[in-house]
């Protein structure tokens, strides 16, 4: 039957997107043709597959969240766990349709422009932006979003693997610079059905970074921790993020130094900042709000974008975490600086590389010029 | 000939910075009245776009001698007052001259520096005076004309300009239509520290002197803000006093509304 | 001859376009392409300047001397500079778009492409001929202008030339405003060209 999709065959042209579908479904029995390879279990499919597990956590508690939210401004309590986790699922659905048919579409129409396979690559970046957008983003919107950050920011570098910026945080920056109005203030976290207003007295649904001065950071060190905020689907809770960073960090898939690097810079920048009295939150809540645990775990880890050489890997997560927390110290205008500090990043990580390469290489010649 | 000896090129080149020199200075001659014309009339229509004069479209619409027709036939009286609020001039209200903006500057220098300053102020009929307000916004400076009714403290509308801020953000100070019409109908609370508010949300407080800031535009709004309460401070001796009375009076009158509904 | 002439004229706005070819004079296509008005005054602005610069320095060419040419090529191209800003300044109707490009009018001064054709063409060529380069490559400029202003002010405002086109329900786009956006676009008008015109790609 694949003959004809073989070279030579009538169906060639579309050889990559059989391709892709028949080694979705089974591992490829191809073996290297010369030279030796030692060949892991795991390839790239599967590795993408286990990141998508570790970020479910992350999405599962976001529906229920979203659900949980709505019900907050209209004045319920309680938990309601299905009842709000169904509410939650049929509105991030179709962000996930939006997400995956866009961005699928247009990585298998330039597969098959320039006849490569099909990579995996969009699996986990559809799963991801979903996450990182408001929840009453419209479809359209992040239709034209992710066709942008696909196109520009992947495509036109040549496909996985070989793109300089995140695809999903390039989707989440295309969104906040074009559309500002719909990515802060107070209105866009929370779902509303049509015609719905928030009726709960003194209800504010801005995240917590979004609100004005230390003074209203109301939501305590334990709603951040489990995650019961307004917030993009998937940021909100620092427990569930914790369990998929955990399971990374065991599968050897994400970099740790990358994640302790972030973790230590925000430390840092938010004890100076707290010190010099430029702000009253303690360092480690800083850790807490807004997008930065899911941002240094799934998004600064991501390995095509960030550094490759191990010291590299520090500099760049230390950078990450020092530039976020400055970003929100400084500029109340973008407050959540974690996404613009890693897309920062992932433009300057090969030149971290080549500094890290090129300094091993300077002392090992003086080395043995001493010697 | 030896294009490269010295005294050639030392020749030429004079001959040529002169003949540049002099068409300039011939063209430059000849279209300055016509540039002035432009200069006075763009900030006429400004200010009339502020006292609500006419529509800001129509008059941008106009020729620039309809425009000093359209002044000369409204102003009532323009004079300069200093930082105390007394009067220390007279500006001819003669449609030949006319305060430009570049003279916003220097009094702008001279408010900050508590100084000797000659603020215009422009009445037009019915009362209403026009003061502009100067300040910095994110990439230069950024000016504009506040009309204010003849209860000295109710803003009867406003117009903002700039040099250089940016299209779709800071320019919408400019360019949006009602981003300006906010400014109607809420007043100026002279005394108060600050006398008015562009910021963020703050019209939700329900505040009379109060108007949202821009989104997007953080540095802008900060600037005209900025403007605006600097200026309004230096004009706050001269229509501070009345306003005053003024709000005594209908908060007298509106008692006796009250003292006859008990009746 | 007439070949020539006609290669002088269509080369610099097709296959030796300066922005997209030579990649010169960007920094203004970034800085004024956010509405097409401006684009258009500033494209026109440029033309005048290429043309009149050229066909100045090409009757000068065999009198300059050689070790302060380039600083007789800027006094007249900075002539032409200001003398196009004046006359924008004087015009009733373009007061206001001179306004709304305020220094990038004067900047023109520093627009690669003036120089480098002063340089490259008319010191070497007679007056007409030089006329004609200069204005072909302001055309080939303005051309790139025009189509990056229209993109931008359609997606960035849902208006041309001032006049709401699209539906208002669309929302505008704030980051086609953000001069990032030109430089993407300018790199698709590349992108199309040398995939339209086989002699640009490199290997």
């Amino acid at each position: 039957m694949n003959k004809i999709f073989e070279k030579g065959g009538k169906l060639y042209w579309l050889h990559s997107t059989v391709d892709a579908f028949e080694t979705f479904l089974h591992v490829p029995g191809t073996v290297t043709l010369k030279g030796s390879h030692v060949r892991d279990a795991i390839d790239l499919k599967r590795l993408l597959i286990l990141v998508v597990i570790a970020a479910a956590p992350a999405a599962l508690f976001g529906m229920w969240n979203v659900g949980y939210q709505h019900g907050l401004a209209m004045g319920q309590t309680g938990v309601h766990i299905l009842e709000y986790f169904w509410f939650g699922f049929l509105k991030v659905l179709p962000l996930y349709l939006v997400s995956y048919i866009v961005g699928l579409g247009i990585e298998f129409a330039s597969s098959q422009i320039r006849g490569e396979e099909v990579s995996e690559g969009y699996l986990v970046s559809g799963f991801f932006i979903p996450l990182i957008v408001p929840v009453d983003i419209p479809l359209w919107m992040l239709a034209v979003a992710v066709a942008f950050a696909v196109i520009f920011g992947k495509e036109v570098f040549g496909g996985t693997g070989m793109n300089i910026w995140n695809p999903a945080l390039l989707t989440r920056a295309f969104l906040f610079f074009s559309y500002p109005n719909y990515m802060s203030g107070s209105d866009c976290w929370i779902a509303f059905k049509k015609g719905e207003t928030a009726v709960a007295d003194a209800f504010t649904g801005a995240t917590p970074l979004a609100l004005d001065g230390p003074a209203q950071y109301g939501t305590g060190f334990w709603d951040l921790f489990i995650g019961t905020v307004p917030g993009s689907v998937g940021e909100t809770s620092v427990i569930a993020i914790l369990l998929g960073a955990i399971l990374l960090l065991w599968t050897g898939i994400a970099s740790w130094k990358i994640m302790c690097g972030s973790v230590l810079g925000a430390l840092v920048v938010g004890w100076i900042g707290n010190a010099a009295g430029i702000t009253d939150i303690p360092c480690y809540m800083q850790l807490l709000y807004g997008g930065f645990a899911f941002g240094t775990v799934f998004m600064a880890t991501d390995p095509v974008t960030s550094c490759q050489t191990e010291c590299g890997k520090w500099i760049f997560g230390i950078l990450i975490g020092m530039l976020c927390i400055t970003v929100r110290l400084f500029n109340p205008g973008y407050a959540e600086g974690m996404m613009l500090a890693i897309l920062l990043l992932n433009t300057f990580a090969p030149l971290i590389d080549h500094c890290v390469v090129s300094a091993h290489i300077n002392r090992r010649e003086r080395k043995l010029k001493a010697a | 000939m030896d294009t490269n000896n010295n005294v050639y090129t030392v020749i030429y080149t004079a001959v040529v910075v002169v003949v540049v020199a002099a068409v300039l200075a011939f063209v430059a001659s000849k279209l300055g009245p016509a540039q002035d014309a432009n200069a006075k009339a763009e900030t006429l229509r400004q200010m009339m776009s502020a006292a609500g004069i006419k529509p800001t479209d129509e008059l941008y619409a106009m020729k620039n001698a309809d425009i000093l027709q359209l002044y000369a036939d409204n102003i009532e009286e323009a004079y300069t007052i200093g930082l105390d609020g007394e009067k220390n001039g007279e500006l001819s209200v003669s449609k030949d001259k006319i305060e430009l903006v570049s003279k916003l500057k220097p009094q702008h220098k001279a408010i900050l520096a508590d100084g000797d300053a000659t603020l215009p102020v422009y009445i037009f009929k019915e009362g209403i005076a026009v003061i502009p307000i100067y300040g910095a916004g994110l990439w230069g400076p950024v000016w504009g004309y506040i009309a204010l009714c003849p209860d000295n403290y109710t803003i009867a509308g406003a117009f903002f300009d700039h040099e250089s801020e940016t299209p779709g953000l800071g320019a919408k100070i400019k360019d949006e239509a009602w981003f300006r019409e906010k400014f109607t109908g809420k007043t100026v609370e002279w005394g108060e520290e600050p006398a008015f508010r562009l910021e963020k949300n703050v019209e939700a407080t329900g505040a009379t002197n109060a108007v949202d800031a821009i989104t997007g535009a953080t540095m802008t709004s900060k600037g005209l803000n900025e403007a605006l309460n600097t200026w309004f401070k230096a004009y706050e001796n001269h229509f501070g006093v009345g306003a005053f009375f003024n709000m005594l009076e209908e908060h007298a009158d509106s008692e006796t509304a009250n003292d006859n509904e008990e009746e | 001859m007439a070949q020539k002439l006609k290669e002088t004229i269509l080369n610099p706005v097709l296959k030796g376009n300066p922005i997209t070819v030579l990649v010169l004079g960007i920094c203004s296509a970034l800085a004024v392409t956010v509405q097409l008005k401006g684009a258009l005054v500033m494209a026109l602005s440029v033309i005048a300047v290429t043309g009149l610069s050229s066909l100045v320095c090409s009757l000068l060419r065999n009198t300059i001397p050689n070790r302060v040419r380039i600083i007789v090529q800027l006094v007249v191209v900075a002539m032409m500079v200001i003398l196009v800003d004046q006359i924008l300044k004087a015009g009733e109707g373009t007061y206001a778009i001179d306004k709304q490009l305020s220094v990038y009018i004067g900047l023109i001064i520093t627009n690669c492409i003036v120089m480098g054709r002063i340089e490259a063409f008319a010191l070497g060529n007679k007056p007409i001929p030089s006329l004609l380069d200069g204005l072909a490559n302001g055309v080939g400029y303005g051309l790139i202008l025009v189509i990056v202003a229209f993109f931008r002010e359609l997606l960035g405002s849902g208006t041309l030339f001032g006049f709401q086109v699209l539906p208002a329900a669309y929302v505008p786009n704030n980051l086609v405003i953000l001069p990032p956006f030109a430089l993407i676009l300018i790199g698709c008008i590349i992108w199309v060209h040398r995939a339209l015109d086989k002699d640009l790609q490199e290997n």
